[in-house]
């Protein structure tokens, strides 16, 4: 065991894998020399050379294809967006080539694409975004989502070892305030659900930084015995560990920080009013970001946002009821 | 309170509450003479065949008057109080076509005219479309799931939820304030008996056996005398049912009425009654499970249909009956319609009796203790070991006026071959 940041986490998974196995590579805007808009991959070039942890262009059609074609005939590679906001440029070559090509060529494509995402730090619009609902809704592509730094380097690892496309979802927020004991050397986190507390009168589900919100503001609600469930991973979505807290806890609150419609707690939602029913107490209950962009201003982000208060007003709510 | 000539009286009878009733005492009135009652509502309180039960109204009208008095016992079908319906001595509003429209509440009865009559309707008027606020209260899935799990009543769970609401919580916390008698315990150890009271106190003032009491004596007495009485044992090693038992969490009753279904279904001569000298065969076995009610005596719910259910939703359904015996909440179609019985008092380590067969039936059986025993068994190349067994002892008293002991003993032979044999469902 050691202690950890989130981001040092990852850079321990991906320098565990590069020193593992000579199939992974990295690729992407600024990670060699510079070491990453982050500093995740700082030090890597010197170690592992620019063969495998190539700067490219600002291009991530060209990232992610060329990632692509590597993994067609053999290779790992990991992809970095500098900012989960940029995917969209490189949306058909994820969407539409690397998640249907098993399907239409019965080819893997072992690729994961790390996605910087999520805001708190007025980074605006463009630099903010939580797009993994995007990925959610397209098939063949796989996303995960931690919230510590135990998982962060778990779910990297097997998301590295994952025969399919991966959307690794690290939360920019929790780089460097999230810091936790990892288990040394490689371990693979399974793609399930994690019980962050556990608590018997109302269960918050949520996912990546809203983790960190949830287990914030239900540590002291009144007494009340609140569970936290922490996804981990939104494509699997691990349904039985979800309706076993419903069943549980009859109350639910779903957080979302990424936009709320059809969000990743959208569906949360749709299932367990299809498989929970039975063992609601009362509405199922979401908080999350209206469907606005995120702004600039400091002030209004926070608004926007979900934060403590919000969370913990909506389970004041929802206990009472 | 005089009744004009549109009136309409409705009789209130003596209700038929079981196969083998013939007559109920009235236990007390809830109304008098000139009392307005809502349809359903509660008239009088009977006591018929160890059920002590309510008699709704059967129409919403003023009670013209009550023709049994407390404590008078009555056959089935006697009028006991007649209803006066129809507009109750107000007089009619002359037909006209312009009159304005009706009050909504036109189709019930009116209101009684002013002070002279001072009771209010009781309890929650359904008349008139007016919803109480329990009515109106709402339940979320898990609350309703809960309560039909538990047999719970939810008007009488406290809510503490928003408005009053019921929630999740506070049904569980019911169930807890009502924790449930243990039903029979299957283990023959026993802790030293309690040194008995120097001089016991009579627990009923002298002179005084219970109605209830009274009411059981009376039956085992009847039968007694009605029924030619016999009673066959056999040995049952119930290995393979404690097994199955314990890995199900059930009691050994729920397996030996399985078996008792399985083989009533091959014996049907014993799934029968007999009545004077009319012999019924019944194709559905109505399951009859004596409970005992502790000081107070004992009753017989009926596990209806008991043909169609699993081990499993046998123990569950004896369970549920056995506790509301005790809460005392039985309703009469809970009682009724019997087909055969099946007595259990093993908790306290007896290994046989001779049970007395509850009328119109043709047999009764009897399950006491299960206990380990060696017992001499033959392997499948014919060589004798001694083993340790859990064995018991099935006790069927049978009439022989409807049976011969030959189908007793096969009927026997059957429910011991189903348990020995014990395979699931």
């Amino acid at each position: 065991m050691s202690t950890m940041t989130y981001l040092q986490a990852i850079s321990s998974a991906l320098r565990d894998e590069l020193r593992a196995d000579d199939r992974v590579l990295l690729m992407g805007e600024d990670i060699g020399v510079f070491g990453g808009a982050f500093k995740v991959t700082d030090g890597f070039v010197e170690e592992f050379g620019t063969d495998r942890v190539m700067d490219t262009p600002l291009a991530e059609a060209g990232i992610i294809g060329t990632a692509i074609g590597a993994a067609v005939v053999g290779m790992r590679p990991v992809c970095e967006m500098q900012f989960a906001d940029f995917i969209s440029c490189g949306f058909d070559q994820l969407v539409n080539v690397a998640g249907k090509m098993h399907y239409r060529q019965g080819l893997a494509v072992p690729i994961v694409v790390r996605l910087p995402s999520g805001g708190g730090f007025s980074g605006g619009p463009f630099h903010s975004q939580n797009p993994e609902a995007w990925f959610m809704h397209s098939p063949g592509i796989k996303v995960v989502a931690p919230s510590t730094a135990s998982d962060a380097k778990g779910l990297l690892h097997a998301a590295i070892r994952d025969p399919n496309p991966v959307c690794y979802m690290e939360h920019k927020h929790l780089y460097r305030r999230v810091r936790g004991e990892v288990p040394d050397g490689v371990f693979e986190t399974p793609f399930t659900a994690r019980v962050a507390r556990a608590g018997s009168d109302l269960v918050v589900i949520t996912y990546g930084a809203m983790v960190q919100v949830a287990l914030e503001a239900t540590e002291d609600l009144d007494g009340a015995a609140v569970e936290v469930l922490d996804l981990r991973s939104l494509v699997p979505l691990d349904s039985d560990a979800i309706l076993d807290s419903v069943t549980r806890c009859s109350k639910v609150v779903i957080v979302d920080e990424a936009n709320s419609t059809c969000a990743a707690g959208a569906q949360v939602a749709a299932l367990i009013a299809e498989k929970g029913f039975e063992d609601l107490d009362g509405p199922v209950v979401r908080v999350s970001t209206p469907d606005v962009p995120i702004p600039f201003s400091p002030p209004l982000e926070k608004a926007v946002l979900p934060g403590v208060d919000r969370v913990k007003e909506a389970c004041r709510e929802l206990l009472a009821y | 309170m005089s009744s004009s000539r549109t009136d309409t009286l409705v009789d209130v009878t003596m209700p038929q509450m079981g196969v083998s009733v013939a007559e109920g005492t009235i236990v007390a009135w809830r109304v008098e003479p000139g009392d307005r009652i809502a349809a359903d509502a509660t008239i009088c309180e009977i006591s018929t065949d160890k059920i002590d039960t309510e008699v709704p109204a059967p129409v919403s009208g003023v009670v013209a008057e009550i023709l049994v008095a407390v404590e008078e016992t009555v056959e089935v079908g006697t009028v006991l109080a007649r209803i006066a319906t129809g507009d109750l001595g107000v007089p009619a509003p002359p037909a006209d076509p312009d009159a304005p429209a009706p009050p909504a509440d036109r189709g019930a009865p009116a209101p009684p005219p002013g002070p002279t009559n001072g009771a209010p309707p009781s309890g929650a008027s359904t008349g008139n479309g007016h919803r109480t606020a329990s009515d109106r209260r709402r339940y979320s899935p898990v609350v309703q799931r809960i309560a039909a799990e538990h047999d719970i009543d939810l008007s009488a769970v406290e809510g503490t939820g928003r408005g009053g609401r019921v929630r999740k919580q506070d049904v569980l916390a019911f169930i807890e304030s009502a924790p449930e008698p243990p039903m029979h315990i299957e283990s023959p150890y026993r802790p030293d008996p309690v040194p008995a009271a120097a001089a016991p106190a009579p627990a009923v003032a002298p002179g005084g056996l219970s109605r209830m009491r009274r009411q059981i004596g009376e039956h085992m007495k009847r039968s007694l005398e009605t029924a030619a009485h016999c009673t066959s044992w056999i040995e049952v090693d119930m290995s393979r049912v404690e097994e199955a038992r314990i890995r199900l969490g059930l009691t050994a009753l729920s397996f030996v009425a399985r078996a008792t279904i399985a083989a009533l279904r091959e014996h049907p001569a014993l799934n029968a009654t007999l009545e004077g000298e009319e012999y019924t065969v019944h194709q559905d076995v109505n399951l009859g499970i004596a409970v005992s009610l502790g000081g107070d005596g004992l009753i017989v719910p009926v596990i209806q249909g008991a043909h169609e259910l699993s081990v499993e939703g046998i123990g569950a359904r004896v369970k549920d009956l056995a506790r509301r015996a005790r809460a005392r909440e039985l309703s009469a179609d809970d009682v009724r319609g019997g087909t055969f019985t099946i007595t259990n008092p093993g908790q306290y380590g007896t290994i046989m009796a001779t049970p007395i067969i509850n009328q119109p039936q043709v047999a009764i059986l009897d399950l006491e203790t299960v206990v380990k025993r060696p017992v001499v068994i033959t392997d499948a190349d014919g060589n004798d070991s001694i083993a340790i067994r859990s064995m018991t002892i099935l006790g069927l008293s049978w009439d022989h006026r409807a049976l011969d002991g030959a189908m007793a003993a096969q009927f026997l032979a059957t429910v011991k071959r189903l348990l020995e044999g014990w395979t699931g469902s």
